[in-house]
Parts: C-alpha cells; sequence; structure tokens
C-alpha cells in the first residue's frame, strides 16, 4: 500500500505517442479492494491509461505510485513490480507453441523461481479455478476463445498479484462465450481483488464495479457510482455516450 | 467432448481403382498410347546410342581430333537409326495429341477425361524432345561431343578407387564406429533429457555409422576428384551456416534495440555485407587483409570466416522479420508477467520466430551452397578445393569442358534434395499443424 492508504495512484498521467496527445493529465486513485470500471468512446486512451499504470508504457509525464514504489522512478525494478499486477487482454495473447499449463507455468519457473513441481501445482489450481482443469495439455488453438481467456486470467492469477487490469476481455469474443468469462472476472471481485476494468459490458459494470470512470479524448470526464452515473450521468459528453451503449 | 450421434461417413473412395473402374476402352487406348510413344522414344534413344557406345579409351597422345572419348557417342547421335527413332516419335506423338484433345469433350466420365489429358500431355513431351534432338543432329554434333560428352572423364574424375576402399576396410570402419558412438550418444543424451526412449538413439547411431562410412569413403578419394570437392563444397557450407546463423540471431537483437547506438553498428555491419559482393568481401580479406596483417590463417579458414559473415547479415534480416511477425501482444503478455526483455526472447518470441524463419533460412543455405564456389579465387591448395575448383583444375589440365558438367551434377546432387526439405517444411507449417503439435 502507498503511504495514502491508495494501492495505485497515479499522478498527472501525459502521454503523447509522437504529437498525439493521448492522456492528458490523469489522476487516479484505487484502494485496494475496488472494482474501478473504465468506459468510454474507442480511441479515448483506455487501455493507454490501463497500460501505463504497470508501465507497458511509460507515461510522458507524471508518476505512477503501487503498493508504496514509484515505478516511474527509473531505478525501480519494474519486472518484479510487475509480477504483483496481473493484467489480461483483449486478445488474450496466450503463447501459441506452450501449452494451457506451460503458458501458466512458464513465468512461475522464470520470474518467481518455483520448482517445475510447484509451478504445476499451483497452475492446476488456478486452471481448477477458471474450470479448465480438464485443459491443462491443450494447446491454445484447440481452445476457444472463452477458454483461451480464462486461461489468460489463470496465467495472470498464477503470480498471486495484488492487483488484476482487464482490457476489454470480452470483446473478442463470441456473444454465447462472454459469461463464462465475466463469472470468473465477478467470482475474482468477490473474493476481494482489487480491479481496473475496461470494458463494454454495462451490466458487469453496474453490478461489479465499486466505482465508474468516463474517459474522453485522454481525460477522465466523470466519475462515481455506477449506478448513480448510469442513472443520472452529469456531463453531456457521458449521457452522449451511454445514450448509444445502453 | 461430447459423444457423436449420427454415424460418421467415410468419405468415398477415390483411389486409383475407382479412376479405372471408369474408363472407356478409347480413354485406355489414348493414355496407353501417350506413355508408349514416350517409352518407344525414350528406349529407342537409349538402345541406339548404347549400340555405338557411349565413350571410348583413346591411345595416349592421340590428338581430340584423331580419337575422343566421345567418338561413339557422337556417331550414334549422328545415326540414320536415331534419326528414324525420333522421327517416328515426333510423328506419332503429335498424333495422339491432337486426337486425344480432339476426343476430349466427348468423354462420359471425369475419371476417362483425366485419362485422355494425361496421354496428351504424356504425348506431347515426346514431340519436345525429338525435335530438340532432330534439331541437334542438325549442327555440329562432333564438335560439341568432343567438348562437352566425354562421359568418361566425370566416371575417371569421381574419386573413389575400388582398391584403395578394400585396403582401408579397417579404418574406415574405425571412423564409421566413432560416428556412430558420438551421434548416438548425442541423440542419447537428449532422448534421455526428453524421455523419448530408445528408438531415436538407435536411429541415430545408424545414422552416425552411414555418416562415418561415406566420410571415410571420401577421404580416400585421390585428389583431384569430384567427390573430394563435393565434400569441400559441404564442410565449407555447413561451418559457414553454423557461423552465420548463429551471428546473425545475435545481429538481428541488436537491430531490434530501442537503442540507436546499438542498432547502428549492427544495420552498418548488414549493409555493408549485403551491399558489397561477396567475391569482393573474400578476395579483400583473402589476397588483401590477411597478407597485410600477416595473420595466421589458412585460406581455407579464411573462407569459412568470410561465407559465414557474409550469411549473418542475410540471416539476420530473415529472423528480424521472423520476429517482428509476430503480434506485440506476445512480447507484452511476457513482460506483464514479469519476464526479462531478454527471457521473454528466449523463451516466448524465438521459439514462435524459428518456425517461421525455417523455410528462408533454409533457402539462405541453398544459397550459401552454390555461393562456395566463390572461394574458388582465394587459390586454395588441391585438397581444399570445392566442385567448382575441381573443374576448373580438371579442365585446364585436360581442355575438356565436360568437367563442368561434373561439377553441375555435384552441385544438384546437394542442392536438389535441400530444395526438396525447403519444400516439404514449408507445407509442413502452412497445415498448421506444428502450432498444434507444439
Ligand atoms: N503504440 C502506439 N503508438 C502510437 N499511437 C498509439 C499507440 N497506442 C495507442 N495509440 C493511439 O492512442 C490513442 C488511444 O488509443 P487507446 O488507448 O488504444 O484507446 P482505447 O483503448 O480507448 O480505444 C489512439 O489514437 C491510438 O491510435
Ligand atoms: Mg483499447
Amino acid at each position: 500500500m502507498n503511504d495514502d492508504g491508495t494501492l495505485l495512484r497515479l499522478d498527472g498521467i501525459q502521454k503523447w505517442f509522437g504529437d498525439n496527445h493521448v492522456l492528458r493529465g490523469i489522476d487516479l486513485s484505487i484502494v485496494p479492494k475496488e472494482v474501478v470500471v473504465i468506459i468510454g468512446p474507442s480511441g479515448s486512451g483506455k487501455s493507454t491509461l490501463l497500460r501505463t499504470i504497470n508501465l507497458l508504457e511509460e507515461p510522458t509525464e507524471g508518476k505512477v505510485f503501487f503498493n508504496g514504489v514509484e515505478l516511474t522512478d527509473i531505478r525501480t525494478n519494474l519486472n518484479e513490480a510487475r509480477t504483483h499486477m496481473g493484467m489480461v487482454f483483449q486478445q488474450f495473447n496466450l503463447f501459441p507453441h506452450l501449452t494451457a499449463i506451460g503458458n501458466i507455468t512458464l513465468a512461475l519457473i522464470k520470474v518467481l523461481g518455483l520448482s517445475k513441481e510447484e509451478a504445476m501445482e499451483r497452475g492446476r489450481e488456478q486452471l481448477g479455478h477458471v474450470g479448465l482443469a480438464e485443459r491443462e495439455d491443450s494447446y491454445p488453438s484447440q481452445l476457444s476463445g472463452g477458454q483461451q481467456q480464462r486461461v489468460a486470467i489463470a496465467r495472470a492469477l498464477a503470480m498471486r498479484p495484488t492487483m488484476m487490469l482487464f482490457d476489454e476481455v470480452t470483446s473478442a469474443l463470441d456473444p454465447e462465450l462472454v459469461n463464462e468469462v465475466l463469472q470468473v472476472m465477478k467470482n475474482l471481485a468477490s473474493e476481494g481483488m482489487t480491479m481496473a476494468v475496461v470494458t463494454h459490458e454495462m451490466g458487469f459494470a453496474r453490478e461489479v464495479g465499486t466505482r465508474l470512470l468516463f474517459m474522453d479524448d485522454g481525460v477522465v470526464v466523470e466519475e462515481g457510482k455506477p449506478t448513480e452515473v448510469f442513472a443520472a450521468p452529469k456531463h453531456e459528453r457521458t449521457q452522449a455516450f451511454l445514450s448509444q451503449v445502453l | 467432448m461430447g459423444a457423436t450421434t449420427a454415424t460418421a461417413l467415410a468419405p468415398p473412395d477415390r483411389g486409383w481403382r475407382y479412376h479405372l473402374r471408369h474408363q472407356t476402352p478409347w480413354s485406355r487406348t489414348v493414355l496407353a498410347a501417350g506413355i508408349l510413344v514416350n517409352l518407344f522414344f525414350f528406349i529407342g534413344t537409349i538402345a541406339v546410342l548404347s549400340s555405338y557406345g557411349w565413350s571410348r579409351v583413346c591411345p595416349e597422345g592421340a590428338t581430340r581430333i584423331e580419337c575422343a572419348p566421345s567418338d561413339p557417342l557422337a556417331a550414334g547421335l549422328k545415326s540414320a537409326a536415331l534419326g528414324t527413332v525420333a522421327t517416328i516419335a515426333l510423328i506419332a506423338s503429335i498424333v495422339v495429341m491432337v486426337v486425344g484433345f480432339a476426343s476430349l469433350r466427348r468423354m462420359p466420365t471425369r475419371s476417362a477425361k483425366e485419362a485422355v489429358i494425361t496421354g496428351a500431355a504424356i504425348a506431347s513431351q515426346s514431340i519436345f524432345l525429338p525435335a530438340l534432338l532432330l534439331w541437334f543432329r542438325g549442327t555440329d554434333v562432333d564438335r560439341f561431343a568432343r567438348n562437352f560428352l566425354n562421359l568418361s572423364i566425370i566416371g575417371r574424375k569421381a574419386g573413389v578407387a575400388w582398391d584403395s576402399v578394400t585396403s582401408s576396410v579397417g579404418s574406415i570402419l574405425a571412423l564409421a564406429l566413432i560416428w556412430a558412438a558420438v551421434v548416438g550418444a548425442l541423440v542419447g543424451a537428449y532422448a534421455w533429457w526428453r524421455k523419448t526412449g530408445i528408438r531415436p538413439v538407435v536411429i541415430g547411431a545408424i545414422g552416425g555409422l552411414a555418416g562415418g562410412t561415406l566420410w571415410g569413403l571420401l577421404d580416400l578419394s585421390n585428389v583431384p576428384s569430384f567427390i573430394k570437392g563435393a565434400q569441400n563444397t559441404l564442410i565449407l557450407s555447413a561451418a559457414g551456416a553454423a557461423l552465420g546463423f548463429g551471428l546473425g540471431l545475435v545481429l538481428a537483437l541488436f537491430t531490434m534495440s530501442s537503442r540507436r547506438v546499438v542498432r547502428a553498428p549492427a544495420r552498418i555491419y548488414i549493409n555493408f555485407f549485403r551491399g558489397t559482393p561477396l567475391i569482393w568481401q573474400l578476395s579483400f580479406a583473402g589476397i588483401g587483409l590477411v597478407p597485410a596483417l600477416r595473420l595466421n590463417l589458412s585460406m581455407y579458414a579464411i573462407a569459412i570466416l568470410v561465407l559465414g559473415l557474409n550469411l549473418a547479415a542475410y540471416s539476420a534480416e530473415v529472423y528480424r522479420a521472423g520476429i517482428q511477425s509476430l503480434e506485440r501482444g506476445q512480447i507484452e503478455a511476457a513482460r506483464s508477467v514479469g519476464l526479462t526483455y531478454f527471457q521473454s526472447m528466449r523463451f516466448v518470441v524465438v521459439p514462435q520466430a524459428i518456425r517461421r524463419v525455417i523455410p528462408p533460412l533454409l533457402n539462405e543455405f541453398v544459397i550459401l551452397i552454390k555461393d562456395t564456389s566463390l572461394v574458388s579465387i582465394l587459390g586454395l591448395t588441391v585438397a581444399q578445393k570445392e566442385l567448382l575448383g575441381i573443374s576448373r583444375d580438371i579442365y585446364s589440365s585436360s581442355f575438356d569442358a565436360t568437367a563442368w558438367l561434373g561439377a553441375a551434377l555435384g552441385y544438384l546432387i546437394i542442392t536438389i534434395p535441400m530444395i526438396r526439405v525447403v519444400t516439404i517444411v514449408e507445407r509442413k507449417l502452412r497445415s498448421g499443424l506444428t502450432s498444434v503439435i507444439g
């Protein structure tokens, strides 16, 4: 935890891609067990924001504090810090040359230094957790999209992270596979995992989110309790966006 | 996986038996005629040429005009009998082809139609070759044969004499056993590590035994011979490939660095080696640099070094393209679980990229095999010469251009299997099977 009781704090984040000003001053604090849902139109900078949290993108300006460490300090060991933050991607990004269990155990062995047996045990436990105990020897190409995404979640969870980042994890799925993935995320939230979730699933946002951020054009336009924002959006850009998606 | 309720139907059997059953007498006739006219041409030609003989032994000191080893072959090529064979084959195959294509649309079944097309296509081949032969007979056959068709020289310079084999069976056997032991042990270690059982070890040992025997035979070959040349071509290209493919991967990683100071030297290296001719690199190193710096390096080592350094530049580009063809998400996922840059490369990127780069790398290897011919400018000793150097030697001592045919034969024997391998690997990778098998 940081000094101020937050788990994650972003201070004045600015991000340029060349001349493209993608994040225009983002301040964000997340306390333990919060589920922060981020919504907004495509291209508004949601993914970039999520990726600056674990420094997959380096912010051009601003600071990121996580668990008492300043990640934007160049002396910080990012590889170590990233083991405490699990990330799940829209395109799953499973390693196609490894089996489901191989995907999970790779970092356990190479990063955490677990023995092969310990890693396998933890990997199996996580696969069971996402309901795929039977499929440990399957390659990603042999799994459905929903199953792949659940393996990806298991891969992140196996590191025993303090926080999880989800970037539109159901957007690439066929409609009938969305629920199995959302269910896993709901369980995770109910177990008290701190989460930052970029999503277009408004039902999920309302049900699971403890806080909702609406982003547009690189800034957080509006935030509040999901039910309140959905019921009475204050900002007209939020109103316009919600009227399209709800 | 749920049980299937409907009984699965096997696909209909459309093997050759099926096609044979669906022929008409006419389609059978056309197919048979196409094959027969071809056989007639090839067997007839070989028979006529054999009756005259393929080469002969000439007395010492006889000039090429008085007696050439190719004389019987030339006589056979000019003979009236061969002319008759070619003419008959030509006319017959024109008839088969025309009749075949004309009756095509009246065939009642697909199988019959295919048979007629096949017959006509085969026949068209024995139009082209006899026509070429008839044209060739109108040129100066004697002169051509004297220069290019002394086939005995290829046999004589092939290399291994039977009595030297029988006298050194012991040493060949010893060498072969050492090879078998080494390969067997290596495969055994791998098998033990991957727990694959004994079979690959046995196969490896047998392969080692065969390779060792071959190598022992090659060592016996008297110089200059084509076999010796082929051996050197193989050594040069294998050693060059080992160096080039390894260094190329390192270079590729350098060119992808986000830091210019790492990227720039690698780029300069690559552009230099891709931008200057290999023959210049060989001459500069072997004829310029080494004597000037008084380096204690044999020309053979220089040749391997330069070939390897050159290949490294080309293979670096291949690796880079392979690595960059992976989605960005792969390395992001790897970094997000805490793997370092090099761990991500080693465990995630390279294993995937390797599959994509194998076919183009094999192509580079085939090119390298042919490029070894350029080392002949380095003035290697006779025992170090590769195929082209050997054939040049043989040509300059005998003034017999047939030597060049021997070299071509040698290159083809080496490269055609390689090209086959490239095709097979490409097909395998394309089918997507490897990503399933892992
Ligand atoms: N690696 C990158 N390089 C250049 N521009 C980028 C990169 N990643 C994202 N962008 C740009 O940043 C903007 C925001 O993208 P993104 O964060 O993916 O939006 P969202 O996830 O909200 O759809 C877009 O205009 C996109 O083109
Ligand atoms: Mg996005």
